[in-house]
């Protein structure tokens, strides 16, 4: 993760690269890329996060798909991961459509390029336009290879929260058959999470998880610093006098030990019913 | 953005046409196949009309594909339309070659002609 990054984790199945799909056009329309642009990128993270849904596991697994962006001199780069047994195009796949989604990536994007090995691949993309990014420094976290569950992301605080955070509530509401009413709630409350103070986030960074499924969203938000959970509940006054209590089905705080720190980090759980 | 959804109408006289709303990708693949094996189990010539598609990808385009062989292995007439479609997808026809291939065309008055004319073109 880097000063202006995003990282997404989801489990690899086809019903997440909209979600996937969705997160990174709102990053990259952040970053002022033209929409044209936008659908290039939309059109190659999809194929290449599709190779890992379609040849990462075993058929009856759903590891994690893991996709990161970031600012590069010449645009975005995009990295696509999985810690699967091994990228396999076959030589003659049956399906016609494995025939063209490689050499759709290698057209669209300005480099690309794949490694792989014993402990997973990795499809490393540049996506133009140029946009003015800082370097930045890498520093991967540990995912365990085993579970996979609902979308875990990790936003640098600041411009791209709020767009990549609302086109990912809005696709997984529309999975969860939310209403126009209630989608439209959920987008409220993520919109204002994004809004919140930077200084409630543990190290500058906005980190969501969201389990969706039997109608509901479950949004955890953290590592917040001690007390952050009650100040973006406070902050939380939406326009017509709306509370985060009120759009919210629930609200839980929870605090959960963390590495190499003195007191246990906070997160905030929200629940969002249908 | 809209849950992808593909639909399928009759049109006269016995030409099956599949739309599209929203966007496509792995996650809506089965749909179009239940949608395209149906018509050529029928014997219905195909129209794939993507003009409502926001978003397609190369599993989608792999779907048509397989269908337009099988269509032509039964002697059934098969094309594609895109009028006035989402940039996006004429993008990924255009860099895969598959507009002037298959070929796409710009109205489904001229796409249901050729499907009624039958594989070879007529």
């Amino acid at each position: 993760m880097n000063a202006r990054g995003l990282s997404l984790t989801v489990a690899a199945r086809p019903e997440n690269l909209a979600v996937i799909r969705q997160a990174l056009a709102g990053y990259a329309e952040a970053m002022g890329f033209d929409p044209d642009a936008v659908a290039d990128l939309k059109t190659i993270v999809t194929e290449a996060s599709m190779n890992v849904v379609v040849h990462a596991y075993p058929d009856d697994a759903a590891g994690p798909l893991e996709v990161s962006a970031r600012p590069h001199e010449e645009g975005i780069e995009i990295a696509v991961r999985d810690h699967g047994s091994g990228f396999k195009p076959p030589a003659e796949p049956e399906d016609p459509g494995l025939r063209l989604g490689l050499p759709l990536i290698a057209t669209l994007s300005d480099q690309f390029e794949i490694r792989g090995g014993s402990e997973g691949t990795e499809v490393r993309m540049i996506v133009r336009p140029s946009v003015n990014g800082d370097a930045a420094e890498e520093a991967g976290e540990a995912i365990d290879p085993e579970e996979a569950q609902g979308t875990v992301m990790s936003i640098a605080a600041g411009t791209f929260v709020r767009p990549v955070l609302a086109r990912v509530i809005s696709a997984l509401a529309a999975r969860a058959d939310f209403s126009i009413d209630r989608l439209s709630d959920s987008i409220l409350i993520g919109d204002a999470v994004s809004a919140h103070d930077v200084s409630d986030f543990q190290d500058a960074m906005v980190g969501i998880e969201i389990l969706d499924g039997d109608g509901r969203l479950e949004v955890r938000i953290g590592p917040l610093v001690e007390g952050g959970s009650d100040r973006i509940m406070r902050g939380l006054e939406l326009p017509g006098g709306a509370s985060l209590r009120q759009l919210a089905s629930d609200i839980a705080v929870e605090h959960s030990p963390s590495e190499g720190a003195d007191e246990p980090s906070e997160f905030l759980l929200i629940t969002i019913d249908r | 953005m809209g849950q992808g959804v593909v639909s399928s109408e009759r049109v006269e006289p016995g030409i099956e046409v599949i739309t599209f709303s929203g966007e496509h990708d792995l996650n809506t693949t089965p749909q179009l196949r239940d949608k395209l094996t149906a018509a050529i189990q029928e014997r219905v010539p195909v129209v794939v009309d993507l003009s409502g598609a926001d978003f397609i990808d190369s599993s989608i385009l792999g779907e048509v594909l397989d269908a337009r062989h099988r269509a032509e292995d039964t002697g059934l007439g098969f094309a594609v339309v895109l009028t006035n479609g989402a940039p996006s997808v004429g993008r990924v026809l255009e860099v895969t070659g598959l507009d002037s291939s298959l070929p796409v065309h710009k109205t489904r008055a001229a796409a249901i002609k050729e499907a009624r004319a039958g594989p070879s073109g007529g």
